[in-house]
């Protein structure tokens, strides 16, 4: 009796188990048979679509201008034009630039938070009205970099909403705090990705410090600049530590002197292991201005973008310049200055155990910022019938093959160097390789060729990578030629396709599916596998079933 | 090279020299701060010889302390990279504290203290910054509670990399996190294990599994 009640109980708790094993554990074999002799399944219902959620999480695509710098305006008697993208630079920055940090009152200087010998404007050596001793100090900050106290980045710059990759990049010599204001972490608006063009006068007696106030060695090597290998006492001027000098170690300075005899669009970078530094945003536009009487240019453009104070010779023939420079970013070589506060560990990550040829890049940046950012401050802004100048430097690892929209644009230099006339070729895809500069005239006479008419018209590197942050996209380098017509009052453009809010929120930059951003998009699907219970008790009935059948076999062992 | 310096020095404090007034012939909106002086050595902010704080009847004391700055002070920490002569000064109550701040390096430093009254200093704060070779001179009165001040540079990562001080007042309010001699990183915890996880986890289950042994074999009761 007791072992039939045994098998009885046996029997029951595998039937028990088969009806509630899931139907596709089984093999498929087992399957194909059971539906032969009994036919297909009931229908299952799937799995209910996740309603999409509105977020409120989004920030405000084109934060109001309350200190007014975008508005034309003249500051320390320099005129300075409106800007019109959604962010402008400080325009008191701009004047100081222009009239040099000598030049300008201490007001001027303050509200530009810079020091009063970021840019030295000397004697006039050729006597046509405009000042040729030039001297430029340039100081090394980290951005987004790691704190002994707390497990967010400090001296924060966000590249796209949530997204802080570990950043050096140069700056004219600041005054005052790194940071907005001692109760913010993040930085104030001089410090921030890229590092700024710097616009010289041909002829110029340039000098360039460099204050380190890094704690890694830094050094400058102007990339296509006419500079002396030699500085007039006999010190490297190359900036490259294996042939001219050592580096700059924290807390020193050295100055590079140059009087370009070219005129164009050129490159600075840092030549300390380049391979991460410049990667790291150690790299700028340098660009030598055609020499033409009352020429003051405009020494630094902070993040590059519209130039608001162009210099004679492109005036004459342009109607509006920008500076565009692209560079993508690898995340973890930027997350190294996060791991550690301890330099010599850094050094240690950086030097020794970062390999570039295993590297992947995943941010792609226009003028320090990606898609939807790059709508705030790297809009290229027009109206029809104009001729617009674009300087355009790759600082990344990989090319970039830039696509404009409904334009075709016509490359007048190469790395500085102008096209003869007859030679130059109009595309709508400009490969740039690395460090390299290019020229671009961008005309907007609608005549299908050179413009197709106004509009909101995408501009982007065609590599489909170039269009992701991480891998996701919309992101990357998306910028846009938008016409005057087609921006609002604060500068953001007028579009006509999906709305933005949702790429404006940290959790879509971060995959999340937690109603920030991916939800509205596209819509859930409820996560339903067995169900929890089910496995439960098939987990219960299975140690049931091992209990009695041990049980059973101890039994007939001990009665042996 | 150090006379090239010089040369491009001088030529830039001429030019300074040469256009003397600030400000002179522009018409700004805001005035200069009180306790506020800038030029090319560096700058003050919240100087203050006289002002007393709401809670204190007279001064009570005086203290001149002298803080030497630059990488070279770095040096007894490792890890470090940016220093101060020292990272810790008490003063009492309601004292009166001028400070000589030099600055050995050749690139800006900065110290900092927070924490003050606003009513008496632009966002409570006391702010000096000196230019590579420089040294700035300032005064200010500490009110009358026991309390610990920051002091710091905020060039980004200076803090960070060691130019971290405290003032304390009476007997203070407990020591800052991270004063390079006097206490630790809150977020970090040091060693070769906090940087290598997955060694460290392989250590702790070989550890485990020996002394688990060990417990096995020779303690059985």
């Amino acid at each position: 009796m007791s072992r039939l009640y045994r098998i009885g109980l046996l029997l029951v708790l595998i039937l028990a188990i088969a009806v509630l094993l899931p139907w596709q554990w089984y093999p498929r074999e087992w399957r194909v048979w059971y539906a032969d002799n009994f036919g297909a399944s009931g229908f299952q219902e799937q799995a209910a679509t996740v309603p999409a959620s509105t977020n409120d999480s989004a920030e405000e695509a084109c934060p109001p201008d309350i200190r007014g710098w975008r508005k034309s305006q003249s500051i320390a008697g320099v005129a300075i034009k409106a800007s019109p993208n959604c962010l402008a630079d400080n325009p008191h920055a701009v004047a100081a630039f222009v009239k040099g940090t000598n030049n300008v009152g201490h007001m001027t200087l303050m509200d530009a938070r810079l020091s009063p010998d970021a840019v030295v404007k000397g004697r006039d050596l050729d006597g046509d009205g405009d000042p040729d001793e030039i001297h430029i100090r340039l100081e090394v900050f980290e951005l987004n970099g790691g704190s002994p106290d707390l497990d967010v980045p400090v001296t924060q710059y966000s590249i796209a909403p949530g997204v802080t990759p570990g950043l050096w990049v140069f700056a004219p010599k600041s005054a005052g705090m790194s940071t907005e204001n001692f109760e913010s972490l993040v930085a104030q608006p001089g410090l921030r990705l890229p590092s700024p063009a710097i616009r010289v006068e041909q002829g110029d007696k340039v000098i360039v410090t460099l204050e380190n106030t890094h704690y890694m060695p830094h050094t400058i090597h102007f990339h296509g600049v006419d500079h002396p290998f030699l500085t007039e006492s006999g010190e490297g001027n190359d900036g490259v530590p294996v042939t001219s000098e050592k580096p700059v170690m924290p807390g020193k300075q050295r100055s590079y002197e140059m009087q370009p005899r070219q005129t164009g669009t050129m490159f600075y970078h840092c030549h300390v292991e380049v391979q991460a530094h410049v990667l790291m945003g150690l790299n700028g536009l340098f660009i030598i201005e055609e020499n033409r009487p009352n020429n003051w240019v405009q020494t630094f453009n902070i993040g590059d973008g519209f130039v608001r104070h162009s210099s004679v010779a492109v005036k004459e023939k342009y109607d509006r310049e920008y500076d565009l420079h692209y560079l993508d970013l690898d995340k973890d070589l930027g997350e190294k200055i996060q791991q550690s506060n301890d330099p010599r560990i850094v050094t240690q990550l950086i030097n020794r155990d970062y390999n570039i040829s295993q590297a992947d890049f995943e941010y792609y940046t226009l003028n320090g910022r990606s898609f939807p950012y790059t709508a705030r401050d790297s809009l290229i802004v027009t109206a029809p019938g104009e001729v617009v100048k674009l300087r355009v430097v790759n600082g990344g690892s990989e090319g970039v093959a830039l696509h404009t929209h409904g334009h075709k644009v016509t490359i007048t230099h190469y790395d500085g160097v102008e096209h003869p006339e007859p030679s130059r070729i109009i595309r709508d895809v400009v490969w740039i390789a690395s460090a390299q500069r290019v020229d671009l005239e961008l005309s907007t006479e609608n005549d299908g060729l050179h413009s197709y008419g106004e509009g909101v018209w995408l501009m982007h590197d065609h590599q489909e990578r170039g269009v992701t942050t991480n891998g996701f996209g919309p992101g990357g380098n998306v910028s846009a030629i938008v016409y005057e017509r087609y921006l609002q009052d604060n500068g953001w453009p007028m579009t006509f396709g999906m709305g933005w809010k949702n790429f404006l929120t940290p959790g879509f930059y971060q995959r999340k599916d937690d109603g920030s951003g991916v939800t509205p998009l596209l819509a859930g699907v409820e996560d339903r596998g067995p169900s929890v219970l089910r496995l439960v008790i098939l987990t219960a009935l299975v140690g049931l079933l091992v209990g009695v059948l041990a049980s059973w076999v101890m039994r007939v062992r001990s009665s042996d | 090279m150090t006379k090239l310096k010089m040369v491009v020095c001088l030529m830039g404090a001429l030019l300074i020299v040469g256009h003397p007034v600030y400000g002179a012939n522009e018409h700004h909106h805001h005035h200069q701060m009180p306790g506020m002086s800038m030029d090319a050595t560096g700058m003050v902010m919240g100087n203050n010889k006289e002002k007393l704080p709401d809670d204190c009847k007279e001064i009570a004391g005086e203290y001149e302390i002298n803080v030497l700055a630059g990488t070279h002070y770095a040096k007894p920490f490792a890890s470090t990279m940016f220093g101060y002569s020292e990272h810790e000064w008490r003063v009492e109550p309601c004292s009166r504290v001028t400070v000589h701040f030099k600055n050995e390096d050749d690139v800006r430093h900065q110290w900092m203290l927070h924490g003050l009254p606003k009513y008496l200093y632009d966002r409570g704060m006391f702010h000096m910054e000196a230019s590579g070779g420089h040294a700035q001179t300032g005064v200010f009165i500490v009110p009358s509670d026991n309390k610990t001040y920051l002091v710091h540079c905020d060039i980004a990562q200076h803090m960070e990399k060691g130019m971290k001080a405290q003032l304390i007042v009476g007997s203070g309010s407990g020591d800052l996190w991270s004063i390079p001699g006097v206490s630790a990183d809150f977020e970090r915890a040091g060693g070769v294990l906090s940087r290598q996880p997955g060694f460290a986890m392989l250590l702790s289950v070989i550890t485990f599994i020996v002394v688990f042994i060990i417990g096995f074999r020779f303690f059985r009761i």
